[in-house]
């Protein structure tokens, strides 16, 4: 890395950084998306459950999702068959990012951005669309080719999801 | 029009209906309207949810005194709590003075439940034990039972699998599943210390009806080489379109079945699901009969549906890419919600005897195959979506179409051992005939008329 950039660099670094990727996602370009994801890459779609207490919605350990990038690569190649019948036709995506939260961690090569996310998506042909809201805390590694999505906690606002799957990503 | 003739044509639309499906099913056809259909979905929550035996929990979810879910029967959400004689209550979530809801978490760990609308408390037991200004407000002391949260009259235990039944009038649980209890004690009986739901549910909103999602398990293998195809075509389960050919079929009757898959075919690797040794060399056999023991080894039940709503899965698939088949375990509920809706929950099981790494394998294994971002899962779901939207369509039903349940079928094995039958193949849909054969006896039973509730006759006792 060069010189330690600024707060304000590194705001719009990460700011910068998911717009690309919900655009990339929204047009369904998954192989560019998956070059902006870390080897190390822990992605975690974590479950909820209603309680009283904030910190007890999420039981430990458990998730919808918990992906390495080998599991990544393999939904993407697996969306590319022309048989991932959850997603024929394709979704089209609608993803709008703000609520950003920048934050040094204790590695200089590694930040924490928090983001709101609402993705909006429309299955199969004219059927009513679903939103899916979203607070990602992720955390990006910076490298000298750009940022590198290093860990994903997806934290869906539902306890019952009520999109019927996780075929796209959030 | 009054409401009692609204009800009366209901009933004969309904009768109507259901003879036709008796014919059909006796021409090995179905009439697509029962997948959406309001009539019918009421009358499946009076006649069916109402009076069989429906899963709510596992112990393992519950183990200490107060512990306590939030589930389902039917449409009817349901406090599943432990009580300090460690019984399990199964209760309405409704208080009886004004119906509010009295618990509102998920899950938890409780002294009792208190109605936030005037104060009315619940002990672990569903009983009435206090409400706030008491003496003003009754004076007298009030029926703890009689006023106490409607309780299921039947909950019972197999192997830590907690069932409830809402009516007094069924045969014990494990003489109610018959052979489907002697198949079940295969899948969750290897081991003295039982099997634990490794996390709580997944959730997920399904636009199918819970019967496509609870025929499927039935007895459907036939739909993995096509519906599943991307698991194969991406080189997940490269071999995927060969499965359903070491599939098998049995029929434990009251539309309660399993398939098997001949796994040991694969190499003596993957006799026993494909545990891995270690694990084998833990199972104890000593309670099972020979049948049992060569059934698993062999064949064993890897995919099934206990009438109406609890399914089972068990197939070695890799955790991640490239890794071994580790065997996880899911079990499903297909919970009604509307016609043609569901919601999907869904729990990965295990062995209490496995080491915190074999759990996570299992566990990954389940999600990233059947949960709700699953490779198969997500598939099955959104094909089934289809199913319920032929059944609303006014042209299938202008033209009565009915679906094809024709496969050519072959008799059932003469030299099976065990209890109900055995087939060599899935082929012919005859899992999915006793699906439907169940169902249609239990929608032929009339609709409890409401009755006065014994307990709420009580009024004297102000006096």
């Amino acid at each position: 890395m060069m010189n330690a950039p600024s707060k304000a660099e590194l705001y719009l670094l990460a700011q910068e950084w998911l717009a690309t990727e919900a655009k990339l996602l929204d047009e369904r370009r998954f192989w560019e998306w998956f070059a902006m994801l870390d080897d190390e890459l822990v992605y975690h779609v974590p479950l909820r459950e209603a309680r009283l207490d904030y910190a007890a919605e999420f039981p430990a350990g458990a998730y919808r999702l918990m992906d390495t990038k080998a599991h990544v690569e393999t939904r993407i190649k697996r969306l590319d068959t022309g048989a991932a019948w959850a997603e024929t036709p394709p979704s089209r995506t609608l993803r709008v990012v703000g609520s950003v939260i920048v934050t040094p961690t204790e590695r200089d090569d590694v930040i924490a951005v928090e983001s709101a996310l609402l993705l909006f998506r429309q299955r199969g042909h004219g059927d009513v669309g679903d939103t899916i809201p979203v607070r990602r805390q992720d955390q990006l590694r910076l490298t000298d080719a750009g940022p590198r999505l290093l860990r994903r906690e997806a934290l869906i606002t539902e306890v019952v999801l009520m999109t019927p799957n996780l075929g796209v990503f959030i | 029009m009054y409401k009692f003739n609204v009800v009366t044509a209901e009933e004969h639309q309904l009768t109507q209906l259901l003879d036709r499906v008796e014919q059909s099913l006796d021409q090995g056809l179905l009439p697509v309207e029962v997948f959406c259909d309001d009539t019918v979905f009421r009358a499946e929550m009076d006649r069916i949810f109402t009076r069989a035996w429906v899963f709510v929990a596992h112990d393992s979810e519950i183990p200490k005194s107060g512990d306590y879910v939030l589930r389902k029967i039917g449409l009817d959400q349901v406090i599943v709590a432990r009580d300090d004689e460690g019984k399990v209550n199964v209760m309405l979530n409704h208080c009886r003075h004004r119906g509010s809801q009295v618990c509102h978490e998920d899950t938890g760990n409780t002294r009792h439940f208190k109605c936030p609308y005037h104060g009315w408390i619940y002990n672990l037991k569903g009983e009435f034990s206090g409400a706030p200004h008491f003496a003003d407000a009754y004076g007298a002391p009030l029926d703890k039972q009689a006023w106490g949260l409607k309780r299921a009259p039947k909950v019972e235990s197999f192997h830590g699998f907690v069932f409830a039944c809402l009516s007094d009038d069924v045969p014990p649980l494990k003489e109610y599943l018959g052979g489907m209890a002697w198949a079940l004690e295969t899948i969750v009986g290897l081991h003295p210390k039982g099997m634990v739901a490794i996390k709580p549910p997944e959730r997920f909103t399904v636009r199918a009806d819970w019967k496509s999602g609870a025929e499927n398990f039935a007895g459907d293998a036939y739909h993995v080489s096509t519906g599943h195809l991307s698991a194969g075509l991406c080189d997940f389960i490269p071999d995927v379109r060969q499965v359903s050919t070491i599939a098998r079929g049995y029929d434990f009757g009251n539309g309660n079945s399993f398939i098997g898959h001949e796994l040991s075919q694969w190499g003596p690797d993957f006799e026993f699901w494909g545990y891995p040794k270690e694990m084998v060399e833990q199972f104890d056999f000593s309670g099972l009969d020979e049948v049992q023991v060569e059934m698993i080894k062999k064949a064993p039940p890897t995919v099934g549906t206990v009438f109406p709503n609890f399914s089972y899965l068990r197939f070695p698939q890799p955790a991640t890419p490239g890794g071994r088949p580790f065997p996880f375990t899911s079990i499903r509920m297909w919970q009604p919600i509307s016609p043609g809706v569901m919601e999907l929950w869904n729990w990965q099981f295990e062995y209490a005897f496995a080491d915190a790494a074999t759990m996570q394998e299992s566990y990954l294994a389940g999600v990233f195959g059947f949960g709700s971002g699953g490779i198969f899962e997500q598939d099955d779901t959104a094909v089934w979506e289809g199913v319920a939207k032929a059944a609303n369509s006014p042209w299938n039903r202008k033209d009565g179409v009915q679906l094809h349940y024709q496969q050519k079928r072959r008799p059932a094995d003469e030299n099976w051992q065990g209890p109900g039958k055995y087939y060599d193949t899935i082929y012919g849909e005859y899992l999915q005939e006793e699906f439907w054969r169940r169902w249609l006896r239990d929608m032929r039973r009339s609709t409890p008329a409401p009755v006065c509730d014994a307990a709420v006759d009580c009024h004297g006792d102000h006096e």
